[in-house]
């Protein structure tokens, strides 16, 4: 009979574990610059300047292990998206988190904000902002809207994200071209400098965090699958369950979207394709798909810095020109022998 | 002693009243039916005994509790309900499926002990579905998902079994299998069964007591030898028919104005 135990998790993750490490490995030698693992290894040298170590120590290192968090936070919030609100169309920007934030954005851009708080740059900060502040909005009238929570939240979001979208419409018509551009870049996705190193784990540690409770909560989640009476009546407690959930996909979310802006498709595709390799039992699912969704944004960091070199294309072009096809190939893959109601 | 009690429950979705003023006491180790038309309340009074859903007024007791006093979990480990068929947006396998009745068993932990896993095999061997176990839920036929519902229920292993037309897509044989099995979890495991059924016929060979509702309010209550001879169902359901005597209880065939045996 075919389950889940913690034999079988242990090595289907320590396996997506070692891909993920030999992908982040390969891909900190792609960039515009070549650099050499030897000088790599090298260190600082006598001088105190070794250049590859430089690039890979200062430039390389820290924007793989960034890529690696977005992608894991974005595929892991995309699980649970879809399954709180029993929708395969649902995505990690659902809930308005995208205008938010992309407001956010827009607003630090346009004020010329210069100012930074721990080594976060102000468009950073009010891509959070706005995220969280779109989220608590959705949130609030999805409750306030009663009985069916599902529908109410997904009206919500539809609500925020079209009153949102048309604020940023207005500004961008009163922006400044050079406004334009940098916001621009933003909102189709691309990974910010990090200087501070201590950020970058504090981050990291964040989602980590968020993965370890939303797997916790695998079993209860496998349980709201068959819809919210359902599991209250074999004693989900769904009001707690919904609400930590929800609150740390939106966080997490929120951190990936602070950090990179709007890559879109990591947190739609990566749910679906591991669902069709490996099932639907969350347990196993929201961790395979972090590790899923961190390998896959890895890879197209990597192609985004080595497509066009020495010119960078935004992360999120790459994810919805590989993730389309890729997922495609896997549907006709799995689904031989299978409908779509099986996802 | 009344294991359940619905004192003068009223309920409506809305402004729409669905039950209204109902008071009914069911004794622990019984086999309850309820039947009425559509619309009647039938999968509402289900719902306020599960407390999903909430009356406007009255009370709905559990061994003279509130059922809104229990928490999830303490009234998990008493009632299970089978309620009509819900497809999951995402497929699980069906053992898995059977599994999550013991949700309450596993006390929040990661992995089911080997004592979940022989207990869904039981409820799955006692719904005849064990060779269905690694198929996936959405795969199956309405009739076979239902067989599944109810192992999942069994597994849940609660004194109360509520189930909402668990034989509305069974085969004649599955049908009988799933009466048979109910009484033979009332008769040996001492449970109570509340369940909701059009098959009036089938029901009254196996339940103890029957409740006729219609819209919203009791129209007959008694045992199916009392509701076969009331004309009740006639008079409720707006429809003629025949009644015969099979054994020691009775049925009724309704027939249409064109069917054989009326037209002309």
């Amino acid at each position: 009979m075919n389950i889940l135990t913690p034999q079988k998790l242990f090595v289907r993750l320590l396996l997506a574990a070692i891909v993920l490490a030999i992908l982040m490995s390969a891909c900190m030698f792609v960039g515009s610059e070549p650099i050499s693992f030897g000088k790599v290894l090298e260190g600082p040298g006598p001088s105190g300047f070794n250049l590859d170590y430089t690039i890979f120590m200062q430039v390389r290192l820290p924007r793989v292990i960034l890529a690696a968090i977005v992608g894991a936070a974005l595929a892991c919030a995309g699980v649970i998206f879809q399954t709180i609100l029993r929708n395969p169309l649902a995505d990690p920007y659902i809930l308005g988190i995208s205008s938010g934030a992309g407001l956010g954005i827009m607003l630090a851009v346009m004020l010329g904000w210069t100012w930074s708080f721990a080594g976060l740059s102000p468009v950073m900060l009010a891509a959070f902002a706005g995220a969280m502040a779109a989220v608590w909005l959705v949130w609030g009238i999805g409750r306030f809207t009663g009985r069916s929570q599902v529908t109410g939240l997904l009206l919500a979001g539809v609500v925020v994200n079209a009153f949102f979208s048309a604020v940023i419409m207005f500004l961008t018509s009163i922006a400044k071209a050079f406004q334009l551009q940098t916001t621009l870049f933003w909102l189709m996705g691309s990974f910010a400098e990090i200087e501070n190193t201590n950020l970058l784990f504090a981050f990291g540690g964040v989602c980590l965090a968020g993965i370890v409770v939303l797997m916790l909560l695998g079993t209860r989640l496998n349980l709201l699958s068959y819809g919210a009476d359902q599991a209250r009546a074999m004693g989900v407690p769904i009001e707690q369950t919904c609400r930590l959930a929800f609150a740390c996909a939106a966080l997490m979310t929120a951190v990936a979207v602070s950090l990179s802006g709007l890559i879109g498709f990591v947190g739609l595709i990566v749910p679906h394709a591991v669902r069709l390799v490996a099932g639907s039992d969350h347990r196993q699912l929201i961790p395979l798909s972090a590790l899923t969704g961190a390998s896959f944004l890895v890879v197209a960091d990597a192609a985004a810095r080595f497509v066009a070199a020495p010119a960078m294309l935004p992360v999120g072009v790459i994810t919805a020109l590989t993730g389309g096809p890729f997922f495609l190939f896997l549907l006709i893959r799995y689904t031989k022998n299978i409908h779509w109601g099986h996802l | 002693m009344n294991l359940i009690e619905f004192q003068n429950v009223s309920f409506a979705y809305g402004t729409q009243p669905v039950l209204h003023d109902l008071s009914v006491k069911i004794e622990a180790n019984s086999f309850w039916t309820i039947i009425g038309p559509n619309g009647s309340g039938k999968s509402t009074f289900l719902g306020l005994l599960s407390n999903i859903l909430h009356p406007q007024k009255g009370m709905v007791l559990l061994e003279n509790t509130p059922v809104s006093q229990y928490s999830g979990p303490s009234l998990a480990s008493k009632i299970a309900l089978v309620r009509q068929e819900f497809i999951p947006v995402y497929g699980f396998s069906v053992f898995q499926t059977v599994l999550m009745g013991r949700f309450n068993y596993s006390k929040g932990l990661l992995f089911e002990s080997e004592g979940d896993r022989q207990a869904a095999k039981d409820a799955l061997e006692a719904t005849d579905t064990l060779d269905l176990a690694d198929r996936s839920i959405s795969h199956l036929s309405g009739g076979e998902r239902q067989r599944v519902f109810v192992a999942r229920a069994l597994a849940q292993e609660t004194p109360i079994l509520l189930l909402d037309e668990p034989t509305s897509h069974l085969d004649l044989k599955h049908q009988v299998k799933i009466f048979d099995l109910l009484k033979q979890m009332q008769m040996q495991k001492g449970k109570t069964i509340v369940l909701v059924s059009h098959d009036v016929n089938l029901a009254c060979q196996y339940t103890d007591n029957v409740l006729l509702l219609d819209r919203g309010q009791k129209a007959f209550f008694g045992t199916p030898a009392e509701i076969m001879g009331s004309g009740r169902i006639e008079s409720v359901f707006q429809v003629t028919g025949f009644h015969g005597t099979i054994g020691k209880g009775g049925f009724f065939m309704p027939l249409g104005r064109l069917s054989k045996d009326k037209s002309p």
